[in-house]
């Protein structure tokens, strides 16, 4: 697999043509966003003017109904953007890395796949975006941008949605056999509460299996293990897996969840926002943009040298 | 209610919970042993395969080959305590080792097709021997920690509980075998 400075050379040289016109169109773009986003504010300012003047209690709706139909003009305007950038540049960089993958800029990986991995509670809605999948050294790999939230609704019968997990959602093979369930979560009980009085949450957690104390001492400071089989569970979790975890959770700088499950590791890296989408304001060419999507798509690939999923156990082969 | 029964009451409690909670610690001792052993009852199903195929071939090594057979002989004996097994376990480990070392320095050995089955099972199986100990040893650490602490430690010693032997666990066995580069 190509190195994240290999990626970067071949985004700055061989997608230079494309940055460059695509760079322009952001530029047009951007103006046009701003001249439409003021017209329209002046415009609503005017109708919610003459709305309020007939009722005072319409204010708050009236900032919401703003803000609804200004994303809605926002998201029309990006689009046809938006669908070059994934075209154009994305997709590129994804062959590069392999050309065998496939890159579907709309869909994701099946709302299956994420209840499966029983990291978060079922959610009532799953959308998602930038869907890769293919075999990358031999191992089956899927990944992509996962929004998936929860419904709920008020006493008065009024609807809304909260954010279960919004980030990369990532599933590949995993090099050994296992017939049980290991999660491992973020440890949030034990970094607020203290290893006594957190230690013992953790192993109250009734909604998960038996709680696994690993033999890593900073491994256990960041996450927490549960799973319904304590031999097995270490069996998966490796001395030399545990450190490499560690290190993938250094890399992505955001909370890491994992789980294995049916010979699958699934991992959850939550961003809390939309991956692999242009930016508007700032330049494409700019090096920070750049390293952000070229980082984000050799982390997700890259777990399969990362965590050594290619070396297959002997049975596996 | 007089405040002695509310006090009676809240130490036959406590009393209970600190029972059960140690026992609840030597059953789970007891029962990830229970996985060790059968890990440990795999790989000594292998030997006698192992050293048949191998002993053909080795000629300065017999002393290796009739101690791990030796070894074999004595942990499959009946009514032998976990203690004994563990000892057992550390000499075998290492005495295996020793076998696949010695094997590097046959080529027509290292090249058989039965010797290469028999090191990928044994391998696979060192790697849950090496699960099923670290799962032991963090149970026997909270199972010491229980008898040893204030104020279970009271309540063990009235139970008659005693501290258990973890596995020592060998350098070797920490730093990840690395799978690809012993058939490589």
């Amino acid at each position: 697999m190509k190195t994240v400075s290999e990626l970067t050379d071949f985004y700055y040289k061989t997608l230079y043509p494309s940055l460059k016109k695509l760079d322009e169109d952001r530029k047009k773009l951007k103006s046009r966003i701003i001249k439409i986003g003021v017209i329209y504010t002046i415009i609503f300012i005017i109708i919610a003017y003459l709305i309020s003047s007939l009722s005072v209690e319409l204010n708050g709706f009236i900032i919401f109904v703003y803000f609804v139909v200004g994303a809605i003009i926002y998201k029309l305007l990006i689009k046809d953007y938006t669908a070059d950038f994934k075209q154009n540049i994305i997709k590129p960089l994804i062959y590069a890395i392999e050309s065998t993958l496939r890159y579907e800029s709309t869909s994701h990986v099946s709302s299956h796949l994420f209840n499966r991995s029983d990291l978060f509670s079922h959610p009532d809605r799953i959308t998602g975006n930038d869907f890769v999948k293919g075999k990358l050294e031999d191992i089956n790999i899927e990944f992509s941008d996962i929004h998936a939230e929860k419904r709920h609704k008020d006493s008065k019968g009024r609807e809304s949605w909260s954010t279960i997990f919004q980030g990369l959602f990532i599933v590949a093979e995993f090099n050994k056999n296992f017939d049980g369930k290991t999660i491992i979560l973020p440890d949030t009980a034990q970094s607020t509460f203290g290893n006594l009085i957190g230690g013992w949450l953790q192993s109250k957690n009734i909604t998960r299996d038996e709680l696994i104390k690993m033999d890593d001492v900073e491994f256990e400071k960041e996450f927490v293990v549960y799973g319904s089989d304590q031999i097995e569970a270490r069996y998966i979790l490796s001395p030399a897996l545990m450190k490499k975890i560690l290190t993938l959770q250094e890399r992505s700088k955001h909370p890491i969840y994992i789980s294995f499950i049916r010979n699958h590791i699934h991992i959850a890296i939550y961003y809390n926002k939309d991956l692999f989408e242009p930016s508007i304001f700032r330049s494409l060419l700019e090096y920070k943009v750049a390293m952000e999507y070229v980082n984000t798509l050799h982390l997700s690939l890259g777990i399969v040298k990362e965590l050594k999923l290619n070396q297959k156990l002997w049975s596996k082969k | 209610m007089s405040t002695s029964l509310i006090i009676f009451i809240v130490i036959a409690l406590v009393l209970v919970l600190m029972y059960n909670s140690l026992v609840a610690k030597k059953n789970q001792v007891k029962n990830i042993f229970a996985g060790v052993d059968t890990q440990l009852k795999k790989r000594y199903d292998l030997i006698p395969n192992l050293v048949a195929t191998v002993s053909k071939y080795m000629d300065h090594e017999k002393s290796l080959l009739t101690e791990v057979t030796k070894l074999r002989a004595d942990a499959n004996k009946p009514n032998i305590s976990d203690d004994q097994k563990i000892k057992l376990d550390a000499k075998i480990t290492s005495a295996l080792s020793g076998i696949m070392i010695a094997v590097e320095n046959y080529p027509d050995l290292k090249a058989n097709e039965n010797v290469m089955h028999l090191q990928g099972t044994l391998n696979e199986v060192e790697e849950q021997i090496s699960a099923a100990r670290r799962a032991y040893n963090q149970a026997v650490t909270d199972y010491n920690n229980a008898i040893e602490m204030v104020p279970t430690n009271f309540m063990a010693s009235a139970m008659n509980y005693t501290r258990k032997e973890v596995f020592e666990i060998p350098q070797t066995q920490r730093e990840n075998v690395n799978v690809k580069e012993l058939f490589n």
